[in-house]
């Protein structure tokens, strides 16, 4: 185990699962990297870090904060040990995510529609109300194929005893894809020949899928469909993410101010006049989408594109309106709706969610709230939440007031603790808190995921929260073949 | 191609070639400097590359380290190098997706370069002209970058439309600001004088292959001007320009194509059938003003016709 002192102050928290280490032995997917790194001493390692850091700057893998006027370049914390995931643990992800994904694909379809799970009592149609992300517009709107969620990103974490969760289901604008493919690239720079020899499977085919199904929604028939990415600009933090996706696809990249809808149709402003557009793949919420039937103040998004969406004539990825399948308080009947539309079990298991509408529920969870995590339902980022092992008195009965106000609006979930990953902290290996967010693409030749992830890490020591506007980072995700 | 993308290009383009022409007449400017103190003044390039005003000019114009870090470092000057980076950074940045990835590295680098802190210290306290260099070497590598990796098509088109009307008009904007300093007297016979001037625009070689006589105004005019072979003269720039212009030609957009080509033609026969003696003879500044102005309203019609957008 010895060699450069890397694994000294390795210390597995006892009530956690760690993805390297099992009862003081690594596990057999993280031997030949902890061989590889062993031979390096510290210097080489650090070094490595500081190059993977120069990459991300030199490529304008950045984002920008804004302070005083000046613009300041930052990149996302990466953390340069990869984390691995075996083939076994894959296929069942795998299987477990499409599964899911087929099902809330039928319940958008459903409740815009005859709302058949609703009227068999399944859900309860009040739940679908009282969601803000539910859309009247969208109510009997085709969409083409019937797929309303085109790409998702659901985050999985892993509790104790090893056995994966879903923690939420991302069918909106799910963001991180293009870390997914940089970190791979770095990695390739700073740790030469790892991949090939540790067996490691691609995640270069991702564009290339999304960019297929994008062309197979095109409402006119033609061989080269017009498909967009439309950004909210450069001043976003994801912008880096768009105009890699639009690169990497061959696509253009479109602001709202580009666009322009005539007759319900849309147009982009071009150097030759205007040319027509078929596919969006949007990354501007719904909220700002059409500022004629949502935001009226917004600018981001093209005035009358909903009416060129209603008539057919343009395809929006994701569909509007999908708020309503990963808000937290339906979350909790994702499990219901693979049996009721699948007539399955459900293969990935929900955390035990408890609707503080329900009376019964509140109780429970005022009881036990230092062992309960309150989340908003409408929230996403790591916002807006109370981890009742970590809160002050004082503000435990702040929240408490507020969710009296409007309990729909939040939700509790027991505290699961996330499973831990090595990290290169300070010249030593340390356990740190990771999720899993797989990207799954929706075709209509069906659901593909390609193998790999963004595998976000709490960086701060004990800390459970991973999102990136909470001080997380990410890693390469591995997905070893066979 | 979005209309968007074109303009974003093309003011791109035009910022790196306005950096690089400053980057080169600084560097010159400052070896000038170092030679006889008495008979240099930052006057001219003050007047040409800021908007101070009369007043600060004349105190700056013997100072080189605060000019330099005025002209290069200094964020309250909107034309100073470390502006006009950012500034062709944003837009390269905004489109991404129609330059290589190669440029945009070679942008962002160029960007982290200015903006580290080390640099402005250099150039109180070192040799500005290891700075400069390291600056101009940058840009150097964005032309040759473009050169072979960008596909020749329409954004291709765009980066040099911009890239020539900059450099027509700051060839122009330097002889005029050099012979205005001399009160466009022709006969002004100070050798060191044109020799700078070529040599911060890089035709001193070719003016010494050219002409055997001496330094002469009459010379210098018709090399910056007339040169077709001198890459920052105005006919060369005129050329290049209408060049990459004719490939925008389409169907689609005939009535805005045919409008530019009509104002390009007309500015090229005008500066193709001048001589010396006529431009002299119409007087060096209104010449040189009537060039700056037909490339003004160029810029401005394709502003109207390829980058409408808002």
């Amino acid at each position: 185990m010895q060699g450069n002192g890397l694994l000294n102050n390795y210390l597995v928290d006892t009530n956690t699962w760690d993805e390297m280490y099992s009862n003081d032995t690594i596990r057999d997917q993280y031997r030949g990297v902890v061989e590889f790194l062993q031979q390096l001493n510290i210097d080489e390692l650090s070094k490595k870090e500081e190059q993977a850091k120069r990459l991300f700057m030199s490529q304008g893998i950045t984002f920008t904060v804004y302070s005083s006027g000046e613009g300041i370049e930052k990149i996302f914390p990466f953390d340069i040990i990869p984390r691995i995931i075996t083939a076994a643990e894959w296929n069942y992800i795998e299987a477990g995510i499409k599964q899911r994904l087929k099902a809330l694909n039928l319940f958008l379809k459903d409740i815009y529609n005859q709302q058949f799970i609703v009227k068999d009592g399944v859900v309860p149609i009040d739940m679908i109300y009282s969601c803000p992300h539910y859309l009247r517009e969208m109510h009997q709107l085709p969409v083409p194929h019937d797929i309303y969620v085109h790409i998702a990103g659901i985050d999985l974490i892993r509790n104790n005893d090893g056995s994966f969760y879903i923690l939420e289901d991302n069918l909106r604008t799910p963001s991180g894809v293009s870390y997914m493919l940089e970190n791979r690239e770095i990695i390739k720079r700073i740790f030469p020949d790892m991949l090939p020899r540790n067996n490691v499977r691609s995640v270069m085919e991702y564009p290339d899928i999304l960019h297929k199904n994008l062309v197979s929604l095109s409402p006119r028939q033609t061989a080269h469909p017009t498909i967009v990415v439309l950004t909210p600009g450069i001043y976003n933090s994801a912008y880096f993410e768009h105009t890699t996706l639009a690169r990497l696809m061959g696509v253009e990249l479109v602001e709202g101010r580009d666009l322009l809808v005539d007759n319900h149709r849309v147009y982009m402003k071009t150097t030759t006049g205007l040319q027509q557009v078929d596919v969006i793949y949007r990354r501007v919420d719904d909220d700002f989408l059409d500022p004629l039937v949502f935001n009226p103040s917004s600018t981001l998004g093209v005035a009358g594109i909903m009416g060129a969406y209603r008539k057919g004539n343009v395809a929006i990825v994701n569909a509007v309106g999908n708020g309503v399948a990963d808000d937290k308080a339906i979350y909790a009947y994702v499990p219901d709706m693979i049996k009721y539309y699948l007539n399955q079990d459900p293969i990935l298991k929900n955390v035990p969610t408890y609707q503080l509408a329900n009376a019964e529920h509140r109780e429970h969870v005022f009881k036990n709230i230092t062992q309960m995590v309150i989340k908003k339902t409408n929230e996403s980022g790591g916002y807006g939440m109370l981890m009742g092992h970590a809160a002050e008195e004082e503000e435990i009965v702040q929240y408490k007031e507020a969710v009296m106000k409007d309990p729909r609006q939040f939700i509790a979930q027991p505290i699961i603790s996330l499973s831990s990953a090595p990290c290169y902290m300070n010249g030593k290996l340390q356990p740190r808190r990771v999720d899993l967010r797989p990207y799954a693409l929706c075709g209509p030749a069906g659901i593909e995921i390609v193998p790999g992830g963004l595998t976000r890490v709490a960086l701060r020591e004990g800390s459970l929260v991973v999102n990136s506007s909470q001080g997380g980072g990410s890693k390469d995700t591995w997905v070893l073949a066979g | 191609m979005l209309s968007r993308v074109a303009d974003s290009l093309y003011w791109m383009s035009r910022y790196i070639e306005r950096t690089d022409g400053i980057l080169r007449m600084l560097k010159i400017n400052y070896a000038s400097s170092q030679d006889d103190i008495s008979e240099f003044s930052w006057k001219s390039a003050l007047r040409i590359f800021t908007y101070l005003e009369e007043e600060p000019i004349n105190k700056f114009s013997h100072q080189s380290r605060e000019v330099l870090q005025y002209m290069i470092a200094d964020k309250e000057n909107p034309n100073s190098v470390i502006n006009i980076i950012t500034r062709a950074r944003e837009n390269g940045r905004s489109v991404q997706d129609h330059i290589t990835k190669e440029l945009w590295q070679c942008l962002n680098d160029f960007y982290h370069v200015i903006r580290d802190e080390q640099l402005s210290g250099s150039l109180d306290r070192e040799d500005p002209v290891t700075v400069l260099d390291a600056l101009i070497k940058q840009a150097t590598l964005y032309y040759g970058t473009i050169d072979v990796t960008m596909a020749r098509g329409e954004g291709y088109a765009f980066i040099n439309i911009g890239k020539f009307i900059e450099r027509a008009t700051q060839s122009a904007d330097i002889l005029d600001v050099k012979f205005s300093d001399v009160d466009y007297d022709i006969s002004a016979a100070d050798t060191t004088y044109w020799k700078y001037l070529l040599l911060s625009i890089s035709g001193y070689e070719l003016y010494l292959k050219t002409y055997r006589s001496g330094f002469e105004a009459r010379n210098v005019v018709e090399q910056v001007v007339l040169n077709r072979n001198f890459p920052r003269s105005v006919l060369y720039s005129i050329n290049q320009l209408q060049r990459y212009f004719m490939r925008l030609k389409s169907d689609r957009h005939a009535e805005s194509y045919n409008k530019i080509e009509f104002m390009l033609g007309r500015l090229k026969s005008k500066v193709n059938y001048s001589t010396v003696d006529t431009i002299l003879e119409q007087g060096l500044h209104e010449y040189l003003d009537e060039v700056r102005k037909e490339l003004h309203e160029i810029g401005v019609a394709l502003n109207q016709n390829y980058f409408a957008y808002i």
